[in-house]
């Protein structure tokens, strides 16, 4: 996944409801860049079998 | 901070000494728990100034507890190994009538009507509570000088941070301001202070002990679990925390072990495996108390062979995914609402999770389930995973900190968050720097007693409990 740029990262800023001060973006965007980067590792295609464990039980 | 009463030798030779001992002697009557009690309120109130491990001290309520203690015993009602011994909570866990703050000015003002169920455990099996242990804010932020308390010091070196985010519960314990402490280990919030402290720390399995009446961080990792000096100690603390809650969802209806019993096997023939490409690249002196401890290991019969495990960058991201998405979602109304309230590096963690998309959290959590698969299947035939504790020496104080702390470097401890298994921290020695250094123990799933064996046998064949910090 390419991660955003700044100003991408601000637009998407603006529609998440929170109050967020222009150095909070900005510390939130390389935070969020070096997460996406390292989230490459996580598989994007799943077998049945790696479903979560999470189940809803109607008897629960 | 209430004073106590005056110091003298014997008593401050009190605060030296381990749970199993100190329980021994109150159960025979040659030692008081009000002695115990004044004790460790004294070493308190003399030392705590250098670390800033308690942010609320408890003394006269530690005090009638003691009291009580002591009549029980007259009466000849012992309820236990922790029958009368001193411990501290990490102030996330709520208590009847004394303020929980999270280390936050969100809860400032914040008193429980009632205990957390493991708080109700403690008192149940006789230990006093002697107060609140500082915590990095939330168990999440750093501890930034924008938040109610000082920060928690390292006992060893007072410049050093003591890792987190139990930060006051692995000073406390190392400084003996008491004996046992309860901290959380959401991402290794229990074993890093551990490390650092050089103390012993166990994150218990994932469900074996109640987590209602604790400020959650991220639901689907959090664990709760003692720090203590030694190994044995951990097992008995752990005694009368393990048990089924139906007030946690998560809770699990385990068998009972007896822990402290488990803590006296012998670990001849047990097959361990060693993940040593975890840690490639901690400093020389860690990976050097490595291979001696594995040594040591092997000369109490234990089999330790070098295994293949997934890359530990694939446990840290899965989780950090995870626990950035399931803390937003706790702390979203109020970073929302007031968000100058949280310390600069709680608030940004906790915003960071907004940006993250429903795909993404599923994709962390299927993740998490192929990582706990593939981890059992590498642990096939094998009875524990060994591995480092933590890179090398603690971070020193410096402002600002770093706000996403988790970029740079791998967990060590995070594997096991992911998997939920077990695992124990046990110090193997002392670096050039004076800092402790450090390894895991982790068992199959509710198999706490294998890893508590392994590693009270390995306390039991070196000296590294004989040392204690100087402050």
């Amino acid at each position: 996944m390419k991660p955003p740029t700044l100003e991408e990262f601000r637009a998407r800023a603006a529609l998440t409801g929170l109050p967020l001060t222009p150095e909070d973006i900005e510390e939130l965007h390389k935070g969020y860049v070096g997460l996406i980067n390292l989230m490459d590792r996580i598989p994007s295609r799943w077998a049945w079998a790696a479903e979560p464990p999470h189940v809803f039980r109607a008897d629960e | 901070m209430s004073s106590a009463p005056t110091n003298s030798p014997v008593v401050t030779d009190l605060t030296a000494l381990s749970i199993a001992d100190a329980g021994r002697l109150v159960a025979r009557r040659e030692l008081t728990a009000a002695a115990l009690t004044e004790a460790f309120l004294a070493r308190i109130d003399a030392l705590d100034h250098k670390i800033a491990s308690f942010v609320t001290l408890t003394a006269d309520l530690a005090r009638a507890a003691a009291k009580q203690a002591d009549t029980e015993l007259d009466q000849g009602f012992h309820r236990g190994p922790m029958h009368g011994i001193p411990v501290g909570l990490k102030d996330i866990y709520e208590t009847a009538g004394v303020r929980t703050t999270g280390h936050s000015h969100l809860r400032l003002d914040y008193v429980p009507t009632s205990d957390a169920e493991t708080v109700r455990r403690l008192k149940a099996g006789g230990a006093i509570i002697l107060g609140k242990l500082a915590t990095h804010e939330f168990a999440n932020g750093a501890m930034t000088p924008d938040q109610p308390f000082p920060p928690a010091r390292n006992p060893w070196n007072t410049d050093y941070q003591p890792g987190g985010s139990s930060s006051g519960s692995g000073a406390a314990v190392a400084a003996a301001l008491c004996m046992g402490a309860m901290g959380s280990d959401t991402g290794g919030s229990i074993r890093n202070p551990a490390g650092f402290c050089g103390t012993a720390g166990i994150k218990p399995t994932y469900g074996l002990v109640s987590r209602c009446g604790i400020f959650p961080l991220s639901f689907s990792l959090d664990t709760a679990g003692p720090l203590t000096w030694t190994v044995e100690d951990s097992a008995l603390m752990l005694d009368v925390l393990a048990g089924y809650d139906p007030n946690d969802q998560a809770s699990a209806k385990a068998p009972k072990v007896d822990y402290g019993a488990a803590a006296h096997r012998p670990i001849k023939g047990m097959r361990i495996a060693l993940a040593r490409s975890w840690y490639e690249g901690v400093t020389p002196d860690m990976a050097k108390g490595i291979d001696e401890a594995v040594r040591v290991l092997r000369e109490l019969g234990a089999i330790v062979e070098d295994v293949t495990f997934p890359d530990i960058w694939d446990y840290h991201i899965c989780a950090r995914v995870i626990i950035t998405v399931e803390a937003h979602a706790i702390h979203r109304q109020e970073v929302i609402e007031c968000p100058e309230k949280f310390g600069y590096t709680t608030r940004r963690r906790f915003q960071l999770g907004a940006f993250l998309t429903a795909e993404q959290y599923l994709s962390a959590l299927r993740f998490r389930r192929k990582l706990q698969l593939d981890t059992r299947a590498a642990m096939r035939g094998y009875d524990l995973v060994m591995t480092a504790n933590h890179w090398g020496a603690p971070d020193i104080f410096k402002e600002p900190q770093p706000i996403f702390h988790f970029l740079d470097k791998a967990s060590l401890t995070m594997p096991f968050n992911v998997t939920g298994q077990p695992a124990l921290t046990v110090c193997c020695g002392f670096g050039s720097d004076g800092f402790p250094l450090s390894f895991q123990l982790a068992g199959r799933p509710f198999d706490e007693a294998s890893v508590f064996a392994a590693g009270a046998a390995y306390e039991r064949a070196t000296p590294w409990r004989l040392r204690r910090p100087t402050l």
